[in-house]
């Protein structure tokens, strides 16, 4: 019995810090999030993507217990969320996209209370956030802004020690300034144990930055799911000049998302390959083709518009 | 350094190439360590693996070498190494220039105006700053 037991542990502790098999909710009789299947691994972090309606809240939601899952499972450090709730909230810190909180309490009060509920609650850890974001423990919450809120936020996330960090939006509507605070805060946790962290954002910018893996949600369903170095170097924009008087023939499989405006064939392309732009022009009437790297945020915009099919 | 959270140019390889341009220009010598990967990542505010990914590929090019439990270490030949390397991010740069000029069908001999303009204009705006 012992070396099973000492099996258990050890797929506990080497496994993925978040599953999701199958994952799905309805609303009436519209899937919200269908299907959905994916992991991050320890120590990474997952950058969650896709435009409003995508389906990341409702996720992220389900992963914390606040929804009901329709159908699939989803796993926090092995621990099926439908059951062990209790158990993973003291292991996990959550931002959530909404700061509802006891607007009468002055923060000290707040982190006294948020403090009694953990067992592994780390003064230093929170003293020194609070140093770093220059909070003034006696201000009272309804007085912050909104910026200052959000800091108080990460500061309750993460005093004890989560080893996974979910954050549902954290940076929307806050300040450039703010916003550097805040993931510097995110940052220093990150560094400080190997804490793995799965964020929902629209700024891509901080995904790029923060994150190892992006995985993209669209109508809630995943479209895109890898390391963003791997995304960035795989994907390409051709643009392809056609001969006079003609529309292209073949299009690549691998297309994302396409325009034909007079002479000029924009398309957007992921894995692009050598034999892709061979075969590109040996079928189509072009003159030339021209190939560049596209950043994230266009790529995410190609992959949306391609979807709906709108150019 | 700095990086550019919105160029195309994944972040583990702008850090690759700030890393390598200041060991060229002997902001990091040989023997000096590089700062460490945690204080990198909050300084730059990536992620510290990504961190670690442009640690790994500059000790593959040689620029650098780990000493277990210690830190990146800039090599005998890693200034030099830094050097070359740069330059070739250089002609990159100008490969991209000069395909630009070409599909515009501009000459070879304006395509030298342009570079020798640009050259003056930035060592004119060096001098009287």
């Amino acid at each position: 019995m012992s070396t099973i037991k000492g099996e258990t542990i050890a797929t506990e502790a080497n496994g993925p810090a978040i599953e999701l098999e199958g994952l799905t909710k309805h609303y009436g009789g519209t899937a919200a999030v269908e299907n959905l299947t994916l992991a991050v691994p320890r120590g990474t972090t997952l950058g969650l993507i896709g435009p409003n309606g995508a389906g990341k809240s409702t996720t992220i939601k389900m992963l914390m217990g606040m929804l009901t899952i329709d159908a699939g499972r989803a796993r926090i450090l092995g621990l099926d969320v439908s059951e062990n709730m209790p158990a993973i909230k003291q292991r996990i810190g959550y931002v959530p996209e909404l700061h509802q909180t006891y607007r009468w309490m002055r923060i000290s009060e707040l982190i006294g209370f948020t403090r009694s509920f953990y067992k592994t609650w780390n003064d230093d850890v929170c003293d020194s956030l609070l140093d770093l974001f220059g909070l003034d423990r006696r201000k009272k919450v309804k007085q912050l802004s909104k910026g200052m809120l959000t800091k108080v936020s990460l500061l309750l996330a993460v005093s004890h020690e989560p080893e996974v960090l979910i954050l549902d939006e954290p940076m929307s509507g806050l300040d450039p300034l703010v916003r550097e605070e805040f993931l510097d805060g995110v940052l220093r946790v990150v560094c400080e144990r190997q804490c793995t962290v799965l964020f929902s954002s629209h700024a891509l910018g901080d995904v790029q930055r923060m994150a190892d893996n992006v995985a993209m949600l669209y109508d809630g369903k995943l479209l895109v799911h890898c390391p963003v170095d791997e995304l960035l170097s795989s994907a390409k924009r051709v643009r392809a000049v056609l001969r006079d008087g003609v529309l292209p023939r073949w299009q690549p499989p691998e297309t994302i998302w396409q325009q034909v405006q007079r002479r000029e064939w924009l398309l957007t392309v992921n894995p692009c390959s050598p034999a892709l732009l061979d075969q590109l022009q040996a079928e189509n009437p072009v003159e030339h083709v021209e190939v560049n790297s596209v950043g994230l945020e266009d790529l995410f915009k190609d992959y949306v518009k391609g979807r709906r099919g709108t150019p | 350094m700095k990086i550019d959270p919105n160029n195309h140019v994944p972040i583990f390889l702008q850090i690759v190439e700030q890393i390598a341009a200041s060991i060229a220009a002997g902001v990091f010598r040989p023997g000096e360590s590089l700062p460490a990967q945690r204080s990198l990542a909050v300084s730059l505010g990536v992620n510290p693996n990504t961190v670690q990914k442009a640690l790994d590929e500059l000790e593959r090019r040689g620029l650098v070498v780990s000493r277990r439990g210690v830190g990146m270490f800039v090599t005998d030949r890693g200034n030099e190494s830094a050097l070359t390397q740069t330059e070739e991010v250089v002609a990159e740069a100008f490969r991209r220039g000069l395909i630009a000029a070409r599909e515009s069908n501009l000459t070879g001999a304006r395509m030298m105006k342009i570079f020798e303009n640009v050259l003056l204009e930035m060592y004119e705006s060096r001098e009287t700053p």
